[in-house]
């Protein structure tokens, strides 16, 4: 409950302050959010399973979304950070799904 | 450890969870699996949902700045055509009036009354002056599209367009016939005038062009018929419509008028008289193109 609470407050204090985000973070906003998807999605089934962390869930997904961000800067760099992204939201994208497969099955027992 | 033999192992694939668990269990603490308390987690949601509001703010906010860039492009390009219109009838005016003058100033002389003739056959020669005349007009159109034709493969679909070498024989045919002034879509030919594509379009005079293409050539109608009927061209023509539906087809006019081509750019000049030095040998004329 106190998660869905602290998610709507965030969303609703982001429409309002609308909070301009740096030009040069724009690029890397759009990854850091999958990554910080990856990492609720991996708190949610940690808790349908029972083994949930507090600490866990807060470096986990501190650092998913920086490093997600860090790589993408170095593939920007690099000279390939369409390519590095696409391979970061692949992966991210993969582990978000079979997540949330586990947490389906958690759930609906299907 | 690697990603996709982990997932179709159906294994964890974040071990932190359960390594904490594990580490607990060791340490006999009381575990709280299924509670989620703290302030971490609450602070971690929060920052969350304000990135997705940020991001979602982003782009919305990028969605106007986007289409106000453009209109105000395409306003700008509107602005500026509208310009260069103007600025191509101002060269047309000052073009006519020098015509004038340069015509009343070589009247005065006998030499300038030859100059003024030899200089109206090369502008003619080079099409720097309308023309008008009974001619030959040819017509050339890509095959009328069936509906499935989109659906078929690309090569197929070409196979009935007009190509820049088709309008290349064409002109090249109709001054063999012996045109004397040749214009496309009323875009005058100058002996440098190039035919080419340039992706899907025909470019004359780096003009883009819109099919039909309506190729008008002056010259005696009769004469000029004779000569083109029969000729390479025709045939290589004939054919295409034969063969691919191409339209293609003649009718003579009795009066066609011809705009000029752009002024030739003069590239290389020197004074016609200058006094030729001691010994050297006597200056050039001048060169006109």
């Amino acid at each position: 409950m106190i998660a869905l609470i602290g998610l709507v407050v965030g969303v609703v204090l982001g429409l309002l302050l609308e909070p301009t985000v740096p030009l040069w973070l724009q690029p890397y906003l759009p990854i850091a959010i999958v990554a910080a998807l990856d990492a609720m999605f991996g708190g949610v089934r940690a808790r349908l399973e029972g083994v949930f962390d507090e600490k866990v869930f807060v470096v986990s997904f501190l650092s998913n979304t920086i490093i997600a961000a860090l790589i993408v800067f170095l593939g920007d760099q690099l000279g390939v950070g369409s390519q590095l992204s696409t391979g970061v939201v692949v992966v991210l994208g993969i582990r978000i799904f079979s997540n949330a497969a586990a947490i389906r099955r958690k759930l609906f027992g299907a | 450890m690697s990603l996709l033999a982990d997932l179709f192992a159906g294994r964890l694939l974040d071990p932190g969870y359960a390594e904490a668990a594990a580490r607990r269990a060791a340490a006999g603490t009381p575990a709280r699996p299924s509670r989620l308390r703290g302030t971490g987690v609450l602070a971690v949601l929060v920052l969350a949902g304000i990135l997705v509001a940020a991001a979602g703010a982003e782009v919305r906010r990028s969605e106007p700045v986007a289409a106000e860039q453009r209109s105000r492009l395409i306003g700008e390009i509107r602005t500026r055509t509208t310009e260069s219109d103007a600025l191509e009838r101002r060269v047309q005016d000052l073009r006519a009036d020098t015509e004038r003058l340069r015509a009343a100033a070589l009247a005065r002389s006998n030499e300038g009354e030859q100059a003024r003739r030899e200089l109206a056959a090369e502008a003619a020669a080079v099409a720097a002056a309308p023309a008008a005349g009974p001619g030959l007009v040819v017509t050339l159109d890509d095959a009328p599209r069936e509906p499935g034709d989109d659906a078929r493969a690309g090569a197929r679909a070409d196979e009935g367009r007009v190509y820049d070498q088709d309008l290349q024989v064409l002109v090249n045919g109709l001054w063999a016939a012996g045109a004397t002034a040749i214009a496309i879509n009323g875009l005058r030919l100058t002996p440098t005038t190039a035919v080419r594509t340039a992706g899907e379009a025909i470019l004359v005079d780096y003009r883009p062009l819109t099919s039909p293409y309506t190729v008008t050539a002056l010259g005696d109608p009769d004469r000029l018929a004779d000569a083109f009927s029969g000729s390479a061209a025709d045939r290589r023509l004939g054919a295409l419509k034969d063969r691919f539906g191409m339209r293609y087809d003649r009718r003579r006019t009795g009066e066609a008028r011809l705009p000029a081509a752009g002024s030739p750019r003069l590239r290389h000049a020197r004074p016609a008289r200058t006094a030729p030095p001691p010994d050297g040998p006597p200056a050039q004329q001048g060169r006109r193109r």
